[in-house]
């Protein structure tokens, strides 16, 4: 008997203690997507007049820090892939005809969201936990940057505790300063086992009127060969789909 | 509450109730719309405006102008189509590229029909391509040049993203991706043939050309090995690597060597020579992303096929003398001399020996999105002349780019950018994608 106080009294006494960060960002990883999958994905761009410009991306993933997106919407973007392995992105331009390395903080589309946000891998492969904070109905995560290579120097987020999938994140540049805020909206089944949010929306300080928002479709777990990850791979990614 | 208030209070759920539905159906996304089809076909439509400022003491206006109503000026207007296709069946693809273009100015019109690109190719494995028609290889990491592109046509450093004729040719892509510092291997070997009606502009008939390019991705470092076997051109190899420093630092290099090269020259008398030796080309570049969105792109480019400043020089001597002479006497036979030479070596894009190329650009200026203006410099380092084009560029309308482009070309007397055709150039272009 005095062994179960003695244990009740710890548990109440230590809540944090069993708040492990790492666990929970490892499980917020898995529960957005499958680590090897494809899915279509459409981004659309609102300008502060309401005018909108739409694009569609076919995307691969496998493993934890191989990612290619296929544009097949709008015409003036379509056949345009862009290929990341960890740190590093490229891009392919079919009429420039080869590809070219590009930075995580530029944006392919033009848009708020930017190439890290696009090509996004796992949390954990980029960011370490340093504090993880119980709040009412959720858990804050405060993650750091490993490399200086990452787009976000520190993001905030917010994890929802019963399904353990973020709601919020506020992404930072090393000067403290906040460069975005993502929403995730829309929590819907896609089968197989992976439920998720369907909908993104971010909005930045930066661009005062705009707003981006990502809209998930059609993903499942699939493997891929490791070839199909390659810059001599990209301009026949689109003979891979379905 | 009277009936009134109880009608509003309906309205007002029922409205409310219609904003969070629409709110929800805000966003909704099918994307059976974008299934794969068995065949695909898009392109773009472009009409174009140009306005030249014709320079009359210039070497290249002399030859080109020659025996035309002399002008100060020359307005050209360009409809281009260009069209994209794909057709799948089986393990194989058949892709095409077309362009087509009508030209109209002060003094001709004048029309273009070129197949850019259309090949055949299967994939019996994700690591294996086998291909062959026509196709643009692009080689190289250099944005405004690659002197590893051996078996392309040369890249126009005004613009040098536009879609470029390929060649007549088989190649093949193996990729092998493995775990550790050297994570990709990937070979292309390549035949191009030579004949009379096959490549006929890439060198001397009668040969198949090979070549092959090895892509290595070690330790986050692009780096391709490059060669091309002696044939319609003499042989030669090469390397480039691309890295980078950080997330928004690039750095790249390529480096050519051209063995038993032919270079013609000619002193200012008309006389000419042909040298043959190695031709060293090399190429150092960067690509630097500020924290206020502008992109910079820096490059020096040592062209070892080049025309030293004398030799340069020596050619616009030419061409001013036997213009007099054939203004004076009416004798051709030096200028027709001259006139060759500019149609060849003397009259590429570039034919100095030292670069170098500049271009700021900034995305999202002025906070309008899509909206990007651009600064781009190219100077002539032996000579000093230079080349500065400021551009606007909207792509904002759906399907719609807007392009306003400004070239100014300043150099003194023979000189490279003092002795071309005009001395200020201003373009602006509407495509419409499909």
């Amino acid at each position: 008997m005095k062994k179960i106080l003695c244990l009740i009294c710890c548990l109440v006494a230590f809540p944090a203690m069993a708040i492990d960060g790492t666990q929970i960002l490892e499980k917020v990883d898995r529960n957005l997507e499958p680590e090897s999958y494809e899915a279509y994905r459409q981004l659309i761009d609102i300008q502060p007049d309401g005018s909108k410009k739409e694009y569609v991306l076919y995307t691969m993933k496998k493993g934890r820090d191989k990612v290619v997106a296929l544009f097949l919407s709008p015409p003036s973007d379509k056949g345009r892939v862009t290929l990341r392995l960890g740190d590093n992105m490229w891009l392919y331009i079919p009429d420039v005809g080869k590809p070219i390395r590009i930075t995580s903080l530029q944006s392919v589309t033009g848009s708020i969201f930017n190439n890290a946000d696009i090509l996004r891998i796992d949390y954990t492969a980029e960011y370490n936990v340093e504090a993880a904070e119980e709040k009412l109905d959720s858990i804050l995560l405060s993650l750091k940057a490993k490399t200086g290579e990452v787009a976000y120097d520190r993001l905030k987020m917010w994890v929802d505790k019963k399904a353990l999938l973020p709601t919020t994140i506020e992404a930072y540049a090393a000067s403290g300063l906040l460069l975005k805020t993502l929403h995730f909206k829309n929590i819907k089944d896609f089968g197989g086992g992976i439920k998720r949010p369907a909908t993104l929306e971010t909005d930045s300080p930066l661009y005062k009127g705009y707003k981006s928002v990502m809209l998930w479709a059609g993903i499942k777990k699939t493997n891929f060969r490791d070839e199909v990850f390659t810059l001599n791979y990209l301009p026949r990614i689109q003979e891979l789909r379905k | 509450m009277n009936f009134t208030q109880r009608q509003w209070l309906l309205v007002s759920l029922a409205f409310v109730s219609a904003s969070a539905a629409q709110a929800a159906d805000e966003y909704s996304f099918d994307a059976s719309g974008f299934e794969k089809k068995p065949f695909e076909l898009g392109g773009y439509a472009q009409i174009k405006q140009d306005h030249f400022s014709l320079n009359r003491n210039g070497a290249f206006y002399k030859l080109g102008y020659f025996g035309d109503p002399q002008r100060e000026s020359l307005d050209r207007s360009t409809a281009t189509v260009e069209l994209t296709g794909k057709l799948r069946g089986g393990i194989g693809t058949f892709d095409f590229h077309t362009h087509s273009d009508i030209q109209h100015d002060q003094l001709a019109n004048s029309s273009n029909n070129v197949l850019y690109e259309a090949a055949y190719s299967i994939r019996p494995d994700p690591g294996m391509t086998l291909e062959a028609g026509k196709r643009t290889l692009r080689w190289g990491k250099g944005y405004a040049w690659n002197p590893i592109g051996f078996v392309e046509r040369p890249k126009d450093p005004n613009d040098p993203d536009l879609a470029r004729e390929g060649y007549g040719m088989v190649n093949a892509d193996l990729i092998v991706n493995r775990d550790g510092p050297l994570q990709t291997i990937a070979f292309t070997p390549v035949l191009l043939p030579v004949e009379r009606n096959v490549n006929s502009d890439f060198g001397s008939t009668g040969h198949l050309n090979p070549a092959a390019k090895l892509y290595l991705l070690y330790r986050d470092t692009d780096i391709d090995f490059a060669w091309q076997g002696s044939g319609s051109r003499p042989g030669r190899y090469g390397m480039d690597f691309s890295r980078n420093l950080a997330s928004n630092f690039e750095i790249h290099g390529e480096w050519a060597r051209i063995r038993n090269f032919v270079k013609p020259v000619t002193d200012s008398l008309g006389h000419s020579t042909s040298e043959v030796g190695n031709a060293t080309s090399y190429l150092v570049g960067l690509r630097y992303l500020t924290e206020g969105d502008t992109t910079y792109i820096a490059e020096y480019y040592r062209n070892g096929t080049g025309y030293s400043d004398e030799e340069a020089r020596q050619f616009y001597q030419l061409v001013d003398d036997a213009f007099i002479q054939q203004q004076q006497t009416g004798n051709s036979a030096l200028f027709q001399r001259a006139l060759a030479l500019g149609q060849g070596s003397y009259g590429r894009p570039n034919p100095g020996q030292r670069y170098t190329y500049f271009r700021a650009q900034q995305k999202d200026a002025l906070g309008i999105i899509y909206f990007q203006p651009a600064l781009t410099a190219m100077i002539n380092l032996n000579d000093h002349s230079y080349q500065v084009t400021p551009e606007l560029l909207y792509t904002g309308i759906k399907n719609l780019d807007l392009r306003l482009r400004f070239y100014a070309l300043r150099g003194s007397r023979l000189t490279e950018f003092g002795e071309k055709q005009n001395s200020n150039r201003l373009e602006l272009y509407a495509r419409y994608y499909f």
